[in-house]
Protein backbone atom coordinates (compact mmCIF):
# COMPACT_ATOMS: atom_id res chain seq x y z
CA UNK A 1 0.00 0.00 0.00
CA UNK A 2 2.77 2.30 1.02
CA UNK A 3 4.19 1.96 -2.38
CA UNK A 4 1.49 2.74 -4.19
CA UNK A 5 1.26 5.84 -2.65
CA UNK A 6 4.61 6.31 -3.06
CA UNK A 7 4.16 6.13 -7.03
CA UNK A 8 1.24 8.03 -6.91
CA UNK A 9 3.64 11.10 -5.66
CA UNK A 10 4.87 10.89 -9.45
CA UNK A 11 1.70 11.36 -11.03
CA UNK A 12 1.78 15.34 -10.43
CA UNK A 13 5.24 15.31 -12.21
CA UNK A 14 3.87 13.01 -15.03
CA UNK A 15 1.10 14.92 -16.13
CA UNK A 16 3.29 17.88 -15.77
CA UNK A 17 5.86 15.99 -18.58
CA UNK A 18 8.64 16.55 -15.93
CA UNK A 19 9.46 13.19 -14.87
CA UNK A 20 13.23 12.19 -15.15
CA UNK A 21 12.86 9.43 -18.42
CA UNK A 22 13.87 5.99 -16.26
CA UNK A 23 11.37 7.53 -13.78
CA UNK A 24 9.27 8.18 -16.21
CA UNK A 25 9.59 4.38 -17.66
CA UNK A 26 8.74 3.12 -14.16
CA UNK A 27 5.92 5.37 -14.14
CA UNK A 28 3.96 4.19 -16.78
CA UNK A 29 4.61 0.51 -16.07
CA UNK A 30 3.03 0.83 -12.90
CA UNK A 31 0.29 3.18 -14.29
CA UNK A 32 -0.74 -0.16 -16.62
CA UNK A 33 -1.87 -1.79 -13.88
CA UNK A 34 -3.16 0.67 -11.08
CA UNK A 35 -6.10 2.00 -11.27
CA UNK A 36 -5.48 4.36 -8.36
CA UNK A 37 -2.49 6.13 -9.91
CA UNK A 38 -5.36 5.92 -13.29
CA UNK A 39 -7.50 8.12 -11.57
CA UNK A 40 -4.73 10.23 -10.29
CA UNK A 41 -3.04 11.37 -13.23
CA UNK A 42 -7.21 11.91 -15.05
CA UNK A 43 -8.48 14.37 -12.25
CA UNK A 44 -4.63 15.91 -12.36
CA UNK A 45 -4.87 16.36 -16.46
CA UNK A 46 -7.87 18.52 -16.04
CA UNK A 47 -5.26 21.04 -14.02
CA UNK A 48 -2.75 20.69 -16.85
CA UNK A 49 -5.85 21.45 -19.75
CA UNK A 50 -6.75 24.20 -17.25
CA UNK A 51 -3.13 25.82 -17.74
CA UNK A 52 -3.04 24.99 -21.23
CA UNK A 53 -5.98 27.67 -21.50
CA UNK A 54 -4.90 29.57 -18.96
CA UNK A 55 -2.39 31.59 -20.74
CA UNK A 56 -2.97 35.27 -22.22
CA UNK A 57 -4.87 34.60 -25.72
CA UNK A 58 -3.15 35.85 -28.73
CA UNK A 59 -4.82 35.95 -32.02
CA UNK A 60 -2.32 35.16 -34.69
CA UNK A 61 -1.37 37.17 -38.02
CA UNK A 62 -4.48 36.57 -40.26
CA UNK A 63 -1.97 35.61 -42.94
CA UNK A 64 -1.15 32.36 -41.02
CA UNK A 65 -3.97 30.70 -41.45
CA UNK A 66 -3.84 30.49 -45.89
CA UNK A 67 0.08 29.52 -45.03
CA UNK A 68 -1.26 26.26 -42.68
CA UNK A 69 -3.83 24.82 -44.51
CA UNK A 70 -1.98 25.01 -47.46
CA UNK A 71 1.41 23.78 -46.24
CA UNK A 72 -0.79 20.78 -44.35
CA UNK A 73 -3.14 19.59 -46.99
CA UNK A 74 -0.74 20.66 -50.23
CA UNK A 75 -2.92 23.11 -51.16
CA UNK A 76 -4.85 20.32 -52.68
CA UNK A 77 -8.08 20.78 -51.19
CA UNK A 78 -10.54 23.93 -51.33
CA UNK A 79 -9.52 24.45 -47.50
CA UNK A 80 -7.72 28.03 -48.13
CA UNK A 81 -10.35 29.52 -50.08
CA UNK A 82 -12.26 29.68 -47.99
CA UNK A 83 -13.03 32.86 -46.15
CA UNK A 84 -11.50 33.37 -43.23
CA UNK A 85 -13.09 32.55 -40.13
CA UNK A 86 -14.15 36.06 -38.72
CA UNK A 87 -15.85 35.63 -35.63
CA UNK A 88 -15.02 38.30 -33.40
CA UNK A 89 -12.83 37.00 -30.58
CA UNK A 90 -14.03 36.29 -27.08
CA UNK A 91 -10.81 38.22 -25.78
CA UNK A 92 -11.79 41.51 -27.11
CA UNK A 93 -15.15 41.47 -26.26
CA UNK A 94 -14.48 40.80 -22.54
CA UNK A 95 -11.94 43.28 -22.88
CA UNK A 96 -14.53 46.10 -24.44
CA UNK A 97 -17.64 44.77 -22.33
CA UNK A 98 -16.63 47.57 -19.31
CA UNK A 99 -16.03 50.16 -21.06
CA UNK A 100 -19.19 49.71 -23.04
CA UNK A 101 -21.24 49.43 -20.13
CA UNK A 102 -19.18 52.27 -19.06
CA UNK A 103 -20.98 54.59 -21.78
CA UNK A 104 -24.16 52.66 -21.43
CA UNK A 105 -24.52 53.87 -18.16
CA UNK A 106 -23.58 57.36 -18.42
CA UNK A 107 -25.31 58.10 -21.29
CA UNK A 108 -28.36 56.29 -19.64
CA UNK A 109 -27.45 59.13 -16.31
CA UNK A 110 -27.06 62.03 -19.15
CA UNK A 111 -30.17 61.59 -20.39
CA UNK A 112 -32.01 61.33 -17.01
CA UNK A 113 -30.41 64.32 -15.79
CA UNK A 114 -30.97 66.12 -18.84
CA UNK A 115 -35.24 65.62 -18.34
CA UNK A 116 -34.99 65.68 -14.58
CA UNK A 117 -33.25 68.95 -13.70
CA UNK A 118 -33.85 68.86 -10.39
CA UNK A 119 -32.37 65.31 -9.89
CA UNK A 120 -29.76 66.36 -10.66
CA UNK A 121 -27.46 66.46 -7.66
CA UNK A 122 -28.97 62.91 -6.82
CA UNK A 123 -27.33 61.60 -10.34
CA UNK A 124 -24.00 63.30 -9.88
CA UNK A 125 -23.85 61.55 -6.49
CA UNK A 126 -24.29 58.18 -8.44
CA UNK A 127 -21.92 58.99 -11.22
CA UNK A 128 -19.61 59.48 -8.48
CA UNK A 129 -20.10 56.70 -6.86
CA UNK A 130 -19.87 54.62 -10.23
CA UNK A 131 -16.81 56.29 -10.75
CA UNK A 132 -15.62 55.37 -7.22
CA UNK A 133 -15.91 52.16 -7.99
CA UNK A 134 -14.76 52.09 -11.22
CA UNK A 135 -11.62 53.41 -10.19
CA UNK A 136 -11.52 50.99 -7.56
CA UNK A 137 -12.14 47.59 -9.72
CA UNK A 138 -9.19 49.25 -11.86
CA UNK A 139 -7.03 49.63 -8.46
CA UNK A 140 -7.80 45.70 -8.09
CA UNK A 141 -6.72 44.95 -11.53
CA UNK A 142 -3.72 47.59 -11.43
CA UNK A 143 -2.87 44.68 -8.68
CA UNK A 144 -3.46 41.80 -9.91
CA UNK A 145 -1.75 42.30 -13.04
CA UNK A 146 1.13 43.38 -11.04
CA UNK A 147 1.64 40.57 -8.75
CA UNK A 148 1.24 38.77 -12.02
CA UNK A 149 3.80 40.65 -14.08
CA UNK A 150 6.07 40.00 -10.63
CA UNK A 151 5.55 36.31 -10.65
CA UNK A 152 5.83 36.22 -14.43
CA UNK A 153 9.41 37.75 -13.74
CA UNK A 154 10.90 35.80 -11.49
CA UNK A 155 10.45 33.05 -13.88
CA UNK A 156 12.06 34.83 -16.23
CA UNK A 157 14.73 35.43 -13.99
CA UNK A 158 15.14 31.40 -13.06
CA UNK A 159 15.22 30.81 -16.83
CA UNK A 160 18.01 32.85 -17.31
CA UNK A 161 21.02 31.65 -19.11
CA UNK A 162 23.12 34.34 -17.34
CA UNK A 163 21.59 33.05 -13.70
CA UNK A 164 24.50 33.51 -10.89
CA UNK A 165 23.30 31.76 -7.48
CA UNK A 166 24.51 32.96 -4.25
CA UNK A 167 23.88 31.14 -0.86
CA UNK A 168 23.81 33.86 2.37
CA UNK A 169 24.48 32.14 5.65
CA UNK A 170 23.40 33.80 8.83
CA UNK A 171 25.82 35.95 10.53
CA UNK A 172 26.41 37.03 14.38
CA UNK A 173 22.74 38.95 14.98
CA UNK A 174 20.87 35.69 13.23
CA UNK A 175 23.65 32.61 12.94
CA UNK A 176 20.44 30.39 12.21
CA UNK A 177 19.12 32.31 9.26
CA UNK A 178 19.69 31.24 5.65
CA UNK A 179 19.01 32.77 2.36
CA UNK A 180 19.21 32.28 -1.39
CA UNK A 181 19.80 35.06 -4.44
CA UNK A 182 19.57 34.07 -8.09
CA UNK A 183 20.45 37.20 -10.11
CA UNK A 184 20.39 37.33 -13.24
CA UNK A 185 22.11 40.82 -14.83
CA UNK A 186 18.62 41.41 -17.42
CA UNK A 187 16.05 40.19 -15.36
CA UNK A 188 16.40 40.74 -12.03
CA UNK A 189 16.50 38.95 -8.78
CA UNK A 190 14.89 36.24 -6.84
CA UNK A 191 15.18 36.25 -3.45
CA UNK A 192 14.23 33.67 -0.59
CA UNK A 193 15.15 33.64 3.02
CA UNK A 194 14.24 31.55 6.02
CA UNK A 195 14.33 31.61 9.72
CA UNK A 196 14.90 35.48 10.59
CA UNK A 197 14.14 36.94 13.98
CA UNK A 198 11.00 39.15 13.61
CA UNK A 199 12.54 42.91 12.52
CA UNK A 200 12.46 45.31 15.52
CA UNK A 201 9.79 48.27 15.42
CA UNK A 202 10.73 50.85 13.44
CA UNK A 203 13.46 48.65 11.26
CA UNK A 204 13.25 46.64 8.06
CA UNK A 205 15.63 44.63 6.33
CA UNK A 206 17.15 45.65 3.59
CA UNK A 207 18.87 43.95 0.71
CA UNK A 208 22.21 44.41 -0.85
CA UNK A 209 23.51 43.53 -4.34
CA UNK A 210 27.63 44.15 -3.59
CA UNK A 211 29.52 45.10 -6.75
CA UNK A 212 33.37 45.76 -6.89
CA UNK A 213 32.32 49.95 -6.79
CA UNK A 214 29.95 49.63 -3.82
CA UNK A 215 26.69 48.14 -1.80
CA UNK A 216 23.10 48.69 -4.29
CA UNK A 217 20.17 48.79 -2.86
CA UNK A 218 17.57 45.55 -4.01
CA UNK A 219 15.09 46.39 -1.63
CA UNK A 220 13.36 46.12 1.52
CA UNK A 221 12.90 42.16 2.28
CA UNK A 222 9.55 41.70 4.74
CA UNK A 223 8.99 38.07 6.66
CA UNK A 224 5.80 36.29 7.48
CA UNK A 225 5.59 35.39 11.20
CA UNK A 226 7.70 32.29 10.56
CA UNK A 227 10.65 34.35 9.19
CA UNK A 228 10.31 33.37 5.74
CA UNK A 229 10.45 35.72 2.66
CA UNK A 230 10.11 35.13 -0.62
CA UNK A 231 10.95 38.25 -2.95
CA UNK A 232 11.68 39.45 -7.01
CA UNK A 233 13.61 42.76 -7.11
CA UNK A 234 14.12 44.71 -10.11
CA UNK A 235 17.97 45.83 -10.35
CA UNK A 236 19.39 47.97 -11.91
CA UNK A 237 20.33 46.53 -15.43
CA UNK A 238 23.82 48.66 -15.65
CA UNK A 239 24.79 47.10 -12.44
CA UNK A 240 28.19 45.12 -11.89
CA UNK A 241 28.23 41.24 -11.24
CA UNK A 242 27.59 40.68 -7.35
CA UNK A 243 30.98 40.19 -5.40
CA UNK A 244 28.53 39.64 -2.81
CA UNK A 245 24.83 39.62 -1.56
CA UNK A 246 23.76 41.04 1.88
CA UNK A 247 21.41 41.82 4.29
CA UNK A 248 20.83 44.48 6.94
CA UNK A 249 18.86 46.14 9.24
CA UNK A 250 18.30 49.46 8.42
CA UNK A 251 16.08 52.50 9.68
CA UNK A 252 12.18 52.11 8.42
CA UNK A 253 12.03 53.03 4.95
CA UNK A 254 15.21 51.72 4.05
CA UNK A 255 18.82 54.07 3.83
CA UNK A 256 21.25 54.59 -0.11
CA UNK A 257 23.90 53.00 1.93
CA UNK A 258 24.50 50.24 4.60
CA UNK A 259 25.02 51.27 8.27
CA UNK A 260 22.65 48.66 10.34
CA UNK A 261 24.22 45.41 11.47
CA UNK A 262 25.11 42.33 9.04
CA UNK A 263 22.06 39.40 8.90
CA UNK A 264 22.87 37.26 6.19
CA UNK A 265 25.95 37.27 3.51
CA UNK A 266 27.00 35.66 0.68
CA UNK A 267 29.38 35.24 -2.19
CA UNK A 268 28.94 33.84 -6.02
CA UNK A 269 29.18 30.23 -6.06
CA UNK B 1 -13.00 5.11 -37.61
CA UNK B 2 -15.22 4.68 -34.61
CA UNK B 3 -16.42 8.19 -33.11
CA UNK B 4 -18.42 7.62 -29.93
CA UNK B 5 -20.67 10.65 -30.72
CA UNK B 6 -23.58 9.14 -28.79
CA UNK B 7 -21.60 9.09 -25.37
CA UNK B 8 -20.63 12.83 -25.86
CA UNK B 9 -23.43 14.56 -27.08
CA UNK B 10 -25.65 13.33 -24.64
CA UNK B 11 -23.85 15.32 -22.04
CA UNK B 12 -25.22 18.66 -22.06
CA UNK B 13 -26.45 21.28 -24.42
CA UNK B 14 -22.96 22.93 -23.90
CA UNK B 15 -21.17 20.15 -25.64
CA UNK B 16 -21.88 21.03 -29.04
CA UNK B 17 -18.57 22.77 -29.92
CA UNK B 18 -16.98 19.26 -29.05
CA UNK B 19 -19.49 17.54 -30.41
CA UNK B 20 -18.61 19.40 -33.47
CA UNK B 21 -15.22 19.49 -33.29
CA UNK B 22 -15.25 15.43 -33.18
CA UNK B 23 -17.30 15.54 -36.24
CA UNK B 24 -14.52 17.72 -38.11
CA UNK B 25 -11.65 15.83 -36.99
CA UNK B 26 -13.43 12.72 -38.41
CA UNK B 27 -13.74 14.00 -41.60
CA UNK B 28 -10.33 15.63 -41.61
CA UNK B 29 -9.24 12.31 -40.67
CA UNK B 30 -11.00 10.97 -44.16
CA UNK B 31 -8.59 13.55 -45.95
CA UNK B 32 -11.21 16.40 -45.70
CA UNK B 33 -9.46 19.93 -46.04
CA UNK B 34 -12.47 22.08 -45.06
CA UNK B 35 -13.14 20.21 -41.93
CA UNK B 36 -9.52 21.07 -40.74
CA UNK B 37 -10.24 24.92 -41.82
CA UNK B 38 -12.84 25.05 -39.55
CA UNK B 39 -10.64 23.55 -36.78
CA UNK B 40 -8.24 26.05 -37.13
CA UNK B 41 -10.49 28.79 -37.37
CA UNK B 42 -11.71 27.73 -33.88
CA UNK B 43 -8.80 26.78 -32.46
CA UNK B 44 -5.82 28.20 -33.85
CA UNK B 45 -5.77 31.24 -31.36
CA UNK B 46 -5.55 28.99 -28.06
CA UNK B 47 -3.00 26.65 -30.02
CA UNK B 48 -0.90 29.76 -31.05
CA UNK B 49 -1.18 31.24 -27.57
CA UNK B 50 -0.07 28.43 -25.76
CA UNK B 51 2.45 28.53 -28.09
CA UNK B 52 4.01 31.54 -27.90
CA UNK B 53 3.74 31.56 -24.16
CA UNK B 54 6.42 28.77 -24.32
CA UNK B 55 8.62 29.24 -27.01
CA UNK B 56 8.39 33.45 -26.20
CA UNK B 57 8.65 34.71 -30.27
CA UNK B 58 5.90 35.20 -32.65
CA UNK B 59 7.58 32.95 -35.85
CA UNK B 60 8.84 30.34 -33.67
CA UNK B 61 4.74 30.29 -32.73
CA UNK B 62 3.30 30.61 -35.99
CA UNK B 63 5.53 27.52 -36.62
CA UNK B 64 4.21 25.64 -34.08
CA UNK B 65 0.52 26.18 -35.07
CA UNK B 66 1.55 25.00 -38.60
CA UNK B 67 3.19 21.34 -36.90
CA UNK B 68 0.04 20.90 -34.68
CA UNK B 69 -2.24 21.17 -37.73
CA UNK B 70 0.22 19.04 -39.99
CA UNK B 71 -0.08 16.75 -37.08
CA UNK B 72 -3.91 16.75 -36.66
CA UNK B 73 -3.89 16.07 -40.79
CA UNK B 74 -1.66 13.25 -40.36
CA UNK B 75 -3.12 11.65 -36.78
CA UNK B 76 -6.64 12.47 -36.74
CA UNK B 77 -7.18 9.13 -36.15
CA UNK B 78 -5.57 8.82 -33.17
CA UNK B 79 -7.78 11.03 -31.30
CA UNK B 80 -9.71 9.21 -28.27
CA UNK B 81 -12.66 11.30 -27.49
CA UNK B 82 -12.96 9.32 -23.83
CA UNK B 83 -9.51 11.00 -23.08
CA UNK B 84 -10.43 14.49 -23.04
CA UNK B 85 -12.00 17.13 -25.80
CA UNK B 86 -10.56 18.47 -28.82
CA UNK B 87 -9.68 21.52 -28.08
CA UNK B 88 -7.34 19.56 -25.37
CA UNK B 89 -5.71 17.27 -27.30
CA UNK B 90 -4.92 20.03 -29.52
CA UNK B 91 -3.31 22.32 -26.60
CA UNK B 92 -1.18 19.29 -25.49
CA UNK B 93 0.13 18.58 -28.82
CA UNK B 94 0.94 22.85 -29.29
CA UNK B 95 2.59 22.37 -25.74
CA UNK B 96 5.22 19.32 -26.94
CA UNK B 97 5.96 20.98 -30.21
CA UNK B 98 6.44 24.28 -28.37
CA UNK B 99 8.49 22.55 -25.46
CA UNK B 100 10.21 20.62 -28.40
CA UNK B 101 11.62 23.82 -30.02
CA UNK B 102 12.70 25.54 -26.78
CA UNK B 103 14.76 22.16 -25.77
CA UNK B 104 16.12 22.30 -29.95
CA UNK B 105 17.16 26.29 -28.97
CA UNK B 106 18.55 25.64 -25.34
CA UNK B 107 20.77 23.03 -27.69
CA UNK B 108 21.22 20.91 -24.91
CA UNK B 109 19.64 17.47 -27.15
CA UNK B 110 18.33 16.16 -23.78
CA UNK B 111 16.25 12.90 -24.24
CA UNK B 112 15.01 13.90 -20.83
CA UNK B 113 11.35 14.84 -20.09
CA UNK B 114 8.40 13.10 -21.47
CA UNK B 115 6.47 14.30 -24.50
CA UNK B 116 3.63 15.33 -23.63
CA UNK B 117 1.87 13.30 -26.34
CA UNK B 118 2.98 10.29 -24.33
CA UNK B 119 1.29 11.80 -21.47
CA UNK B 120 -2.06 12.06 -23.77
CA UNK B 121 -1.70 8.74 -24.64
CA UNK B 122 -1.42 7.33 -21.29
CA UNK B 123 -4.17 9.20 -19.48
CA UNK B 124 -6.74 7.24 -18.00
CA UNK B 125 -10.07 7.24 -19.87
CA UNK B 126 -11.94 8.59 -17.62
CA UNK B 127 -9.88 10.97 -16.55
CA UNK B 128 -10.76 14.54 -17.94
CA UNK B 129 -14.59 14.56 -18.27
CA UNK B 130 -14.57 15.42 -22.01
CA UNK B 131 -16.80 18.10 -21.17
CA UNK B 132 -17.87 21.15 -22.50
CA UNK B 133 -16.21 24.48 -23.40
CA UNK B 134 -17.78 26.36 -20.76
CA UNK B 135 -16.36 23.81 -18.20
CA UNK B 136 -12.86 24.57 -19.98
CA UNK B 137 -12.86 28.36 -19.65
CA UNK B 138 -13.99 28.22 -15.81
CA UNK B 139 -10.97 26.01 -15.11
CA UNK B 140 -8.90 28.14 -16.88
CA UNK B 141 -9.83 31.24 -14.64
CA UNK B 142 -10.05 29.08 -11.45
CA UNK B 143 -6.36 27.75 -12.11
CA UNK B 144 -5.45 31.41 -13.38
CA UNK B 145 -6.47 32.62 -9.77
CA UNK B 146 -5.25 29.36 -7.88
CA UNK B 147 -2.03 29.91 -9.31
CA UNK B 148 -1.30 33.93 -8.42
CA UNK B 149 -2.51 32.80 -4.60
CA UNK B 150 0.35 29.70 -4.45
CA UNK B 151 4.04 30.76 -2.26
CA UNK B 152 5.59 31.87 -5.29
CA UNK B 153 8.20 28.98 -5.26
CA UNK B 154 5.87 25.95 -5.75
CA UNK B 155 4.24 28.70 -8.91
CA UNK B 156 7.92 28.89 -10.58
CA UNK B 157 8.34 25.34 -9.89
CA UNK B 158 4.95 24.21 -11.74
CA UNK B 159 5.43 27.32 -14.50
CA UNK B 160 8.98 25.84 -15.42
CA UNK B 161 8.06 22.41 -15.77
CA UNK B 162 5.00 23.10 -17.48
CA UNK B 163 5.71 25.82 -19.75
CA UNK B 164 9.66 25.59 -19.92
CA UNK B 165 9.88 21.70 -19.98
CA UNK B 166 12.45 21.17 -17.73
CA UNK B 167 12.50 18.18 -15.71
CA UNK B 168 12.48 17.32 -11.99
CA UNK B 169 16.51 17.77 -11.87
CA UNK B 170 16.81 20.34 -13.97
CA UNK B 171 14.36 22.58 -12.23
CA UNK B 172 16.16 21.09 -8.76
CA UNK B 173 19.43 22.38 -10.50
CA UNK B 174 18.31 25.88 -11.47
CA UNK B 175 17.02 26.49 -8.10
CA UNK B 176 19.60 24.98 -5.70
CA UNK B 177 17.81 23.00 -3.93
CA UNK B 178 17.26 19.47 -3.37
CA UNK B 179 15.36 17.08 -5.93
CA UNK B 180 13.05 16.37 -2.89
CA UNK B 181 11.89 19.90 -2.00
CA UNK B 182 11.44 20.56 -5.77
CA UNK B 183 9.27 17.10 -6.29
CA UNK B 184 7.35 18.45 -3.15
CA UNK B 185 6.60 21.87 -4.32
CA UNK B 186 5.33 20.52 -7.50
CA UNK B 187 3.33 18.04 -6.32
CA UNK B 188 1.71 20.05 -3.42
CA UNK B 189 1.48 23.20 -6.02
CA UNK B 190 -0.99 21.07 -8.50
CA UNK B 191 -2.98 19.30 -5.47
CA UNK B 192 -3.90 22.95 -4.47
CA UNK B 193 -4.87 24.31 -8.43
CA UNK B 194 -6.96 21.06 -8.67
CA UNK B 195 -8.82 21.33 -5.30
CA UNK B 196 -9.40 24.86 -6.83
CA UNK B 197 -10.90 22.96 -9.37
CA UNK B 198 -12.88 21.11 -7.54
CA UNK B 199 -14.14 23.03 -4.62
CA UNK B 200 -15.84 26.00 -6.39
CA UNK B 201 -18.44 23.62 -7.85
CA UNK B 202 -17.54 21.03 -11.03
CA UNK B 203 -19.16 20.60 -14.61
CA UNK B 204 -21.37 18.07 -12.87
CA UNK B 205 -23.21 20.57 -10.92
CA UNK B 206 -24.06 23.00 -13.78
CA UNK B 207 -27.42 23.55 -14.83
Amino acid sequence: MSQTHEEQALAAAYVLGTLDPAERREFEAHLATCPICAEEIGSLSRVTDALAYSVPQRTPRPELRARVLAAVTGGSHQASSLAAGEQPSRGVAREWLPLAAALVLAAGLGAYAWQLQERVATLEVRLEDAERRAAASELATVEARRVADQAQTAMAVLAAPDLVRIDLAGQAPARQATARALWSRNRGMVFTATDLPLAPEGRVYQVWVVTANAPVSAGLLTTDASGRAAVFFNTPPDIAPPVAVAVTLEPAGGVPAPTGDRFLIGTPL
Amino acid sequence: MMWRFAAVSTRSGADWRQTDDAAQLARAAGGDGTALAALYDRHARGVYSIALRVVGDEADAEDVVQDVFAQVWRQAGRYDPSRGTVAAWLLTMARTRAIDRLRARRARPDSSAAPADDVWATRAASAADPADALTAERDAQRVRDALHELPMLQRLAIELAYFEGLTQSQIAERLGEPLGTVKTRIRLGLLKLRDALSERGTAGGMA
